[in-house]
């Protein structure tokens, strides 16, 4: 299969919002419907706001279709005046008006502008409302047209096409809607049947209600057929989604089933052209077999009848015509399935349509996330290695032409000397060149590490500008330095920081005329530290002012005394926004710039690693973070710089143990991937050691299992990328962090960004 | 100097091998070669150097295997050997350093330093020498 570009990924991730917005409507939709079966206006006055909102129409209308005209039944937006004249002079099934076309047509109708529609006729409906650009969806139940969703705007702006699916959508669950009115008032009329009746309805909105109430698909899943399993009289079943590029089904989660069922179950491929479910899917309605022992049984019969099986029912789960998946319910004796509970499941399976849905979006989006860290992976490998390959034969081109400028083995003319100096420069550029090339590789594959320590701010400057100093003399440059007195340490990367610097510096060199000057500035404002290099270059243009932080673009056209490699501004900014600053320029065309670099200055974090701890022990509250990943951890302890908790790292399962022994913290925060003892053991021990039961364990994880964690003891389960309200909020509710966040230093809350993957 | 100090250099690529003697004979030292882990463990048997400068990425066994098993040998205990990394990044120096190495030099080495560099890891060597 090809490999996923990041677009794709870009585009499955908008499909997903989509899928995840218009699912919670439906939702909306589903929790009115269980709440008030008698009461179906207010169900489709959620249709309708829901309608309104998702496809940002100004008015949002559901009609009914009864004699031939549209009774207006529910809508959003209208004024008093158009609902009294529609009312009185009622739309009729025709091509006169957007919904009557949409009747005639059975499909959705859009008009870009209804005063251009040559068959438009109600013109005192469009004077009335505005109407301008309209859509409307005709509401089909068992092949009849019973009524229409209709939406406008009051001004030219055409609907599209995603708009267009879900009206269709909407216009699917008003039918559904109504079927539920037909459905209850049946009911009604059979005394006998109702309680059972409401019973179901009620197992409608126990999904509707889970589905809302979390995204974890699993347990939804889970609860769907739980529900179908229960109401259809069953003892068991399972849910399958579709796999439409291998054209089978693959089963999801199950209920009333062994664990090992449940596993031979996942293992096998159900096609679509030659199963049961499959003929289910491909008929579009349920097929039952009352008794598994009189017909010839496909491999998932096959499975289920050895473990002792006797008759199956399977529902298909579709949206529109696409095939999404499959409800499967089935009991140990043989026997007939009612009409009643295939005319229930149907609908069940409809209304579970965009659960499975989106389970499939999930798994597609999380495969293609594993398949572009792969991917990313490989290039910062080969960067890597690239890079070693050729900066040993430049090593060689260095050091031979330094031996020879040396005169270590005899003297040179003028010439060669001036060839040697070219020689070594173009090598030395090479060099950074690929030292750059190497550390952004580093940073874009989140690889890059970031070793906080406090250092001193005077010394960094210092020894940036000491880089400096030769090349500066050399053009009778002054380079200044003024430090404000209150700036003292700084608790950053001292490496990277340096690194920043040195080269700010040598662009600011680099782009003086000779005889200008260059100063470093270093002061605190707020609660950041701004360092300011500024020169009296050239200047920089403003509509360059962005572009010269991108690869390989240099800021002024005039030629520099001396090349750069193009990718130091670009680093700089990764490093910085690693480190939880911003990096941005001031300049004026003739009048120099002055590049700022702004870092947060914050408290100390006592990010020091257990064996270093020991010392420090028994002052402030500890928190354990047990993470294998380098930047997460510097993340997560970032978080809580500052928050008077004492930060203890552990880089894997059994080391964490040992320190949360060693120290009984106030909380533990937990990754489930770690190498050996993975997170789920770590829980599980802690949970079944009498002295670490309490102790409250979050868990910070890429991977989205909330609802086990928390079965296994978890006391919250955050989901990466994490932010650092997100787990201060967790501590505070936990009462790690006093209540009221006063005491918290607010503005660094974006301190070390994310590594530079998004 | 009595007698020339003696260096082993263990360096797979040879232009930067080439670098390395032409510039320590030029200094004075005595030079000893080899150009893989295996060999650089026989040359250290053989040829009793009082210091090892050793490449760390090498084919077969690595750089620091080669350290280590050196340090396992009687004349290999106290002989200070030195790390050549063409990484400047402070991991990977910290990372010799943890490893047992007494040193680290990062490439590109700097020609006119690289002899006052060696001189220094010597133990017979002091400030006013």
């Amino acid at each position: 299969m090809s490999m996923p570009s990041a677009e794709d990924h870009r585009r499955l991730l908008r499909d997903y919002v989509d899928a995840t917005e218009q699912f919670k409507a439906t939702n909306e939709v589903l929790s009115a419907l269980g709440r008030s079966t008698s009461d179906p206006d207010a169900v489709l006055d959620t249709v309708v706001k829901s309608a309104r909102r998702l496809c940002r129409s100004h008015v949002a209308a559901i009609y009914l279709i009864e004699d031939g005209t549209f009774r207006l039944a529910s809508s959003v937006g209208l004024s008093r005046e158009f609902v009294r004249n529609i009312t009185d002079f009622p739309m009729e099934v025709n091509r006169g008006t957007v919904i009557g076309r949409a009747a005639v047509e059975r499909r959705v109708q859009k008009v870009p502008d209804v005063l251009t529609d040559t068959e438009f006729v109600r013109v005192d409906v469009q004077h009335l409302g505005g109407i301008r650009s309209s859509m409307s969806a005709p509401m089909l139940l068992d092949g009849e047209v019973v009524g229409g969703l209709s939406l406008y705007r009051t001004e030219v702006d055409p609907f599209d096409d995603r708009e267009e699916a879900l009206l269709e959508s909407f216009a699917a669950q008003a039918a559904i809607v109504v079927r539920n009115v037909h459905l209850v008032r049946a009911l009604e009329d059979r005394g006998a049947e109702l309680a059972r009746r409401l019973e179901q309805m009620e197992a409608l909105s126990e999904v509707g209600q889970t589905v809302g109430s979390s995204l974890v698909l699993d347990e939804v899943l889970y609860n769907i057929i739980k529900n179908a399993v229960r109401f259809a009289g069953c003892d068991g079943g399972s849910v399958m989604e579709y796999l439409e590029e291998e054209r089978c089904f693959s089963v999801r989660t199950a209920y009333g089933s062994s664990p090992e069922l449940l596993a031979r179950l996942r293992t096998i491929r159900i096609e679509l052209e030659t199963t049961l479910v499959g003929r289910a899917a491909r008929e579009a309605h349920p097929v039952f077999v009352p008794d598994l022992s009189q017909v010839e049984l496909d491999p998932h019969l096959r499975l289920l009848y050895d473990d002792g099986w006797r008759s199956v029912m399977a529902v298909p789960v579709l949206r529109g015509d696409r095939i999404i998946g499959a409800l499967v319910v089935r009991r140990r004796s043989p026997g007939a399935f009612s009409e009643e509970a295939a005319e229930f499941l149907q609908t069940f399976a409809s209304q579970s349509a965009t659960a499975v849905y989106n389970a499939q979006l999930f798994h597609e989006l999380e495969k293609k996330s594993a398949e572009l860290e792969v991917m990313s992976q490989h290039k910062s490998d080969f960067l890597a290695s690239m890079s070693h390959e050729l900066r040993t034969p430049l090593n060689a081109v260095i050091g031979f032409s330094e031996v020879l400028l040396e005169r270590l083995f005899g003297d040179l003319n003028e010439r060669q000397d001036e060839y040697l100096r070219d020689i070594l420069s173009s090598g030395q550029h090479l060099l950074a060149l690929l030292n750059e090339i190497l550390d952004l590789s580093k940073v874009e594959a989140g690889r890059m590490e970031v070793a906080l320590s406090t250092f001193s701010v005077a010394a960094t400057v210092e020894y940036a500008v000491s880089m400096v100093r030769e090349r500066a003399a050399r053009h009778s440059i002054t380079v200044s330095q003024s430090i404000a007195p209150s700036v003292d340490q700084l608790t950053s990367d001292e490496l990277r920081v340096r690194q920043v610097l040195v080269n700010l510096l040598s662009n600011a060199v680099k782009f003086t005329h000779d005889g200008g000057r260059v100063e470093v500035i270093a002061e605190p404002v707020r609660d950041e530290l701004l360092i300011t290099v500024r020169d009296t270059g050239q200047g920089i243009a403003m509509e360059d002012r962005e572009r010269i932080f991108e690869s390989f673009q240099q800021g002024p056209r005039e030629a520099p005394k001396e090349e750069g490699t193009g990718l130091g501004l670009t680093l700089c900014r990764k490093i910085v926004t690693l480190l939880g600053g911003r990096i941005w320029l001031e300049s004026e065309l003739g009048h120099g710039s002055a590049f700022h670099v702004a870092l947060p200055l914050g408290v100390p974090a006592d990010t020091v690693d257990a064996n270093a701890a020991e010392s420090a022990e028994g002052r402030e509250p500890v928190v354990v973070i047990i993470d294998d990943d380098r930047s997460s951890l510097d993340l997560l302890s970032a978080y809580l710089t500052g928050t008077g908790l004492r930060v203890v790292r552990a880089r894997d399962g059994d080391e964490g143990l040992s320190d949360i022994h060693r120290l009984h913290p106030a909380a533990v925060v937990l990754d489930i991937r770690l190498p050996g003892t993975d997170g789920w053991m770590v829980l599980e021990t802690l949970k079944a050691t009498p002295v670490t039961r309490e102790i409250p364990v979050i868990i910070v994880s890429i991977l989205d299992e909330a609802a086990r964690g928390l079965a296994a003891g978890a006391a919250d389960y955050l989901t990466k990328p994490v932010s650092r309200e997100d787990l201060t909020s967790v501590l505070r509710r936990l009462r790690v962090l006093p209540q009221a966040d006063t005491a918290l230093p607010s503005a660094h809350s974006g301190i070390v960004g994310r590594t530079a993957q998004d | 100097m009595a007698s020339p100090s003696r260096v082993l250099v263990v360096e797979d690529n040879l232009l930067n091998l080439k670098l390395v003697r032409d510039v320590l004979l030029q200094a004075g030292f005595d030079v000893v070669e080899a150009r893989s882990g295996e060999d650089g463990i026989v040359r250290a048997q053989e040829d009793q150097p009082d210091i090892i400068l050793m490449d760390l990425q090498l084919p077969g066994i690595d750089g620091t295997e080669t350290m280590q098993t050196i340090r396992r040998t009687p004349m290999g205990s106290n002989i200070p050997i030195v790390a050549l990394t063409a990484f400047a990044m402070s991991e990977d120096r910290e990372r010799a350093l943890r490893n047992g190495f007494d040193g680290y030099l990062s490439k590109p080495i700097s020609v006119r330093d690289l002899p006052r560099q060696i001189t220094e890891f010597l133990p017979n060597w002091s400030a006013d020498d």
